[in-house]
């Protein structure tokens, strides 16, 4: 009897001590984010490393102990490139009590807009779409949008053009994120820039561009701008490559050269489309690693320390998701300096207050974040990369496109 | 028919009329007002969180679409692979009216019911048009026409600047008597709006299938020239089964609109056809609660996989994309398995629960 006595209280002393133990990460402050997005399905050779950016970031703010007495949450749901989806994810993490949302896709951006503003929730997504921010007061983009990526695109065109005007063709995806920038770059050239949009094709999903890009050829095309995802693109400069019609140096006569915005190019394009990307033209707000620097380093090390294999740890789509978590931390950080409480208002109040002085360099974006309550879009610094040797190479400095305001 | 009607355990009919009785014994009917009384009781009592809701809301309104598609597929026995296209116009319909009135318009807001049975009407009116290939087409030829209706309905969605090229047209919060549904009752309201709207048609299909031309629908998906030559007009039949069908699925579609407070393209793919063909084969083709348990099954097996699909995505290689085809491979599997295994659907292990409670405990 004893013995039994003596046995119940060696558990009853086992329990306090697993309690007191426990309490310290009970009574720790949580902060809660989300993040939905493709991680399967279409789009999510883009999603999948995304993630990874941002799981990876979050990891590292929790293990080295960033905020100290707080810990940062982060749930990722896999929402297929399906508004539906999303829709029902966002409604999971509303009822968690998030401050702050990671949205994904133009599509689902452009749905939820108004739950956003109802909700006044801070919404940080990866689609750079402009149209993401009409009517809208919550959405934060973390770059340049498509629009001023194209428009950048085109202005570098009309700089580096030899004789006469540029002949332009766009090459874009069949829905508001390949449309998006089409009107905004006819409005800079309506505006000044020295161009002619000759055509825009809307891709489907052609196995063989022939047809197309003999047209373009006939029309006296000689730049293609492309606004869509890597795959098609890799199709066409496999096939341009075949008709021997990409131009071996930048605005070759009779040939075409091929330019992109931030979701056509990465490593993953170059994969694709093997030797046929040599000399193809890309512009993102992103550093690379094929370019080194400290962002890039510390990338590296972030990949490696959560065992990320190469193709992850090089992919600019984990810089992206990277950079995301690393601007909702930054502006956490910034609300709790304040000693304010990590609301939805204060870090919305936060982020439009990210300019001047403010301004917030993650080191792996070629310019500052900068936010106020009329410009909801992030770094408006652009750097254009060509590949060459089979990798991305820097062409020329950063810049901000003349003609996106 | 028994004379106790309370505890009838037998089908001994004594008229024709007793055969067409909806409710066969008191006890059927009584379950039957328990079971509806705690449908609209149990959100009084259990609080579900908004995710939930959405997904019951989800799983009526794909009830009302999947009532239509069982008339004109299980009932008439006419194959259509453009069920979410018709959805589709009920949504646009919708939306058009948005787009063109201003989505807090109050037409939208608040003559909604007015809406729905406005984009009900729009979905039948296209309904009878893709039905009148049916006057000559059949099985496989008729499939075709009903996938054309798809095809075209996407692409001038995708391509139309009056449809947004396919992006998202919004829909303003609506009016009840208490004023503005609110975000937090928004699905809460709907889900009673859409649950009275799948019993009454519930019940109005149930009535229907009692009449000439529900017995109609059966005997020309059964034999066209016997029904023909017993005086009924084929042809009528089958455009009225579609024009009934997109009726249904104009319904949902506004419903769908509503819910999600906007139209956009994605959700009326012909993968959502095809998930709603095999709502009603997992359902049971040609059974009223087949229309119910399908939607409720597959949208269940939706999330579970769902759930599997992104467990497994943190370990299978991404470049072989191995998890993205979980999810197509595991829902042609259960459409295969059913179609092998049980083509009459989950709706016959409910008649067969039923017979054995009816004869249970005197099982012999």
């Amino acid at each position: 009897m004893k013995h039994q006595h003596k046995w119940m209280i060696q558990v009853l002393v086992a329990l306090i001590l697993c309690l007191a133990m426990a309490a310290p990460s009970c009574a720790a402050e949580k902060y809660k984010l989300a993040l939905s997005l493709a991680i399967t399905g279409p789009t999510s050779d883009a999603g999948a490393p995304y993630s990874k950016g941002v799981e990876d970031y979050i990891r590292y703010v929790n293990d080295t102990k960033m905020f100290k007495d707080a810990v940062v949450e982060c749930p990722i749901r896999d929402d297929q490139y399906q508004t539906d989806i999303t829709k029902r994810n966002f409604e999971e993490f509303l009822s968690d009590g998030i401050v702050l949302y990671l949205n994904y896709s133009t599509g689902s951006t452009l749905a939820l807009k108004k739950d956003f503003e109802e909700e006044k929730i801070p919404v940080i997504p990866a689609s750079f779409h402009a149209g993401n921010l009409e009517d809208s007061h919550y959405i934060f983009l973390p770059i340049a949008t498509y629009s001023s990526q194209c428009i950048g695109l085109a202005e570098y065109i009309a700089a580096n053009n030899k004789g006469g005007t540029p002949q332009v063709a766009m090459f874009i995806h069949p829905s508001a994120f390949g449309r998006g920038p089409v009107d905004d770059l006819k409005k800079a050239i309506a505006a000044g820039l020295k161009m002619d949009m000759v055509e825009v094709v809307e891709h489907g999903k052609d196995l063989d561009n022939t047809a197309m890009l003999q047209r373009l050829l006939s029309k006296k095309v000689r730049y293609v701008i492309c606004q869509t995802v890597q795959s098609p693109v890799a199709t066409l400069l496999k096939d341009a490559q075949r008709l021997g019609v990409i131009a071996k140096t930048f605005g070759e006569d009779g040939k075409l050269t091929f330019v992109g915005a931030h979701y056509t190019g990465g490593n993953d394009l170059i994969e694709l489309a093997g030797s046929a990307a040599e000399g193809f033209y890309w512009t993102t707000s992103y550093t690379l690693t094929s370019e080194p620097g400290p962002g890039t380093d510390f990338q590296l090390m972030l990949a490696k320390k959560y065992s990320r294999d190469d193709k992850t740890a090089n992919s600019h789509n984990y810089t992206n998701g990277m950079m995301v978590a690393q601007l909702a931390v930054e502006t956490i950080r910034r609300v709790k300096a304040k000693n304010l409480k990590v609301t939805r208002e204060n870090l919305y109040n936060e982020l439009n207050a990210m300019n001047g002085a403010n301004s917030y360099s993650p080191g792996n974006t070629v310019g500052p974040v900068t936010y106020s309550p009329t410009d909801h879009a992030g770094v408006d610094t652009l750097q254009i990369y060509s590949v060459q040797k089979g990798v991305f190479k820097a062409v020329g400095k950063p810049f901000v496109p003349k003609f996106a305001k | 028919m028994s004379s106790n009607r309370w505890f009838a355990t037998g089908n001994f009919f004594s008229s024709y009329k007793a055969e067409q009785r909806i409710f066969f014994t008191h006890l059927d009917r009584t379950v039957f007002a328990v079971f509806l009384l705690a449908l609209f009781v149990w959100p009084l009592c259990v609080e579900l969180s908004n995710k939930y809701m959405l997904v019951l809301d989800n799983i009526l309104i794909a009830m009302i679409a999947i009532i239509g598609l069982n008339l004109v597929t299980g009932f008439a026995g006419l194959i259509s692979i453009g069920h979410a296209a018709f959805v589709g116009v009920g949504a646009y319909t919708l939306a058009f009216v948005a787009r063109q009135l201003g989505d807090s318009h109050i037409l939208i807001t608040h003559a909604w019911p007015l809406m729905l049975v406005l984009c009900g009407l729009v979905g039948a009116l296209f309904g009878a048009f893709v039905g009148l290939p049916a006057l000559r087409l059949k099985h496989l030829y008729l499939a075709i026409a009903t996938l054309s209706f798809q095809m075209i309905f996407q692409w001038t969605i995708n391509f139309l600047p009056l449809f947004n090229q396919g992006q998202t047209i919004p829909i303003g919060r609506i009016y009840w008597f208490t004023g503005m549904v609110s975000r937090q009752n928004h699905y809460i309201f709907w889900y009673y709006v859409i649950l009275t709207l799948v019993v009454l048609m519930g019940l109005a299909v149930r009535n229907l299938l009692r009449t000439r031309f529900g017995r109609s629908l059966v005997a020309v998906r059964d034999n066209d020239r016997a029904a023909d030559a017993m005086g009924m007009h084929p042809g009528l039949t089958k455009v009225f089964a579609f024009a009934l069908a997109g009726f249904f699925a104009g319904v949902a579609g506004a419903l769908h609109a509503y819910l999600y407070r906007g139209a956009g393209i994605e959700s009326f793919t012909l993968h959502q056809s095809i998930t709603y063909l095999a709502m009603a084969i997992v359902g049971g083709l040609g059974t009223l609660t087949g229309s119910f348990w399908g939607p409720a099954a597959i949208r269940f097996l939706d999330l579970q996989v769902e759930n599997m699909v992104e467990w497994s995505a943190h370990f299978l290689p991404a470049t072989l994309n191995l998890a993205t085809a979980l999810k197509p491979l595991t829902f042609g599997l259960v459409i295969v398995l059913f179609l092998m295994f049980e083509p009459r659907g989950i709706a016959n292990w409910w008649r067969i629960c039923r017979t054995y409670l009816k004869l249970w405990p005197y099982r012999y």
